[in-house]
């Protein structure tokens, strides 16, 4: 048994290599994992969006509303202000699709696309145009630019200081892909070594193996609930990270 | 120094600070790298820019103590002045 193996089977991803008239459509475990969210959101939330009469429909509509205003009142106002609010249906939109990447992982079949660099990447840019788009809107080419010198900087250090700056800001846009991608991968790699102490024991003797099952399954039941709870905290550290770093560039010192 | 309140804002950049430390110096010296494989100039480049990743990491986080110090000394002015209307 590779154990090695049969974790990057786990964890990477897996092309399936479909060639269409010549043309090679990439289609992988990731991207069907993102598109089925997409799908499920966006029809979902349609449903949810429509007038209902049952008492189901209508429990679903005061949830999703108690929900925008948590990201209204919790994450975007705080941090942004009033200047924010135009931008809350893009930091709904960005919960809720790092929330179901995450669980989507968690059922059986399904992979975590977060788990990818080029997914959290991606993410990461999209906050990151919209923190560059908030500092030109707000300030002009200009004004966004005086905004990376900190007030009381002297003028020969302002050659210094500026790049540094400029190269902080980019850093802070990658850390925000790489803390989502290293969350995500850490703890299936978890999930799936956990698993694989019960065939690791059992091949130096069956009944070790028997034995190790029950607190191997008990660990494992330990991190899948914790793995629920990382994929809230991602979700919502992802939006409130983006929220401040915009609302640093809209309210410069 | 006493250090503190913290608000919630400031918990997240302060666990932030140490990604942010280790990714600037590993895209420094791996652009150091780069350009010692261009330039064949090996180890200098790389050394050069181990330094300046490590300098940019101490800045980020020297300049976020600056913030939050700032953000502080504001809290606790403006609790004084609550207790003074009161």
């Amino acid at each position: 048994m590779d154990v090695a193996e049969i974790i990057s089977h786990h964890i990477l991803d897996h092309d399936w290599g479909v060639t269409l008239a010549g043309f090679r459509v990439p289609v992988t475990t990731h991207t069907v994992t993102l598109m089925a969210v997409s799908l499920v959101l966006l029809l979902g939330l349609y449903w949810i969006s429509r007038r209902h009469q049952s008492r189901a429909g209508r429990l679903l509509t005061t949830l999703t509303e108690e929900y925008v205003s948590f990201i209204r009142d919790g994450v975007v106002l705080p941090n942004m202000g009033p200047e924010g609010r135009s931008f809350l249906p893009y930091f709904c939109t960005l919960f809720l699709f790092v929330l179901f990447c995450a669980l989507a992982g968690l059922i059986p079949n399904m992979k975590t696309a977060t788990a990818n660099i080029s997914v959290t990447a991606a993410l990461a840019l999209c906050s990151g145009g919209l923190i560059l788009y908030c500092g030109l809107k707000f300030h002009g080419p200009i004004g966004f630019l005086k905004g990376f010198i900190p007030s009381g900087t002297p003028g020969w250090l302002v050659p210094l200081i500026f790049p540094l700056e400029i190269i902080s800001m980019i850093i802070k846009v990658c850390v925000l892909a790489i803390r989502l991608f290293a969350n995500m991968l850490s703890g299936h790699m978890v999930l799936i070594c956990l698993l694989l102490i019960i065939f690791v024991v059992g091949q130096m003797h069956i009944a070790a193996g028997a034995g190790a099952l029950l607190p191997a399954m008990g660990l494992e039941l330990f991190m899948t609930c914790l793995e629920i709870l990382v994929a809230f905290l991602q979700a919502y550290v992802f939006t409130l990270l983006t929220s401040i770093f915009a609302g640093s560039v809209i309210h410069t010192h | 120094m006493a250090l503190g309140p913290f608000t919630k804002q400031d918990h997240l950049e302060i666990t932030t600070l140490g990604m942010e430390f280790a990714v600037s110096e590993i895209l420094c010296a791996g652009a150091g790298y780069w350009l010692d494989q261009r330039w064949g100039t090996a180890p200098w480049c790389l050394v050069a820019g181990a330094a300046a990743g490590f300098a940019l990491g101490l800045y980020q986080i020297l300049r976020a103590a600056r913030q939050m110090t700032q953000d502080n000394a504001k809290f606790k002015k403006a609790e004084e002045k609550k207790d003074g209307r009161r």
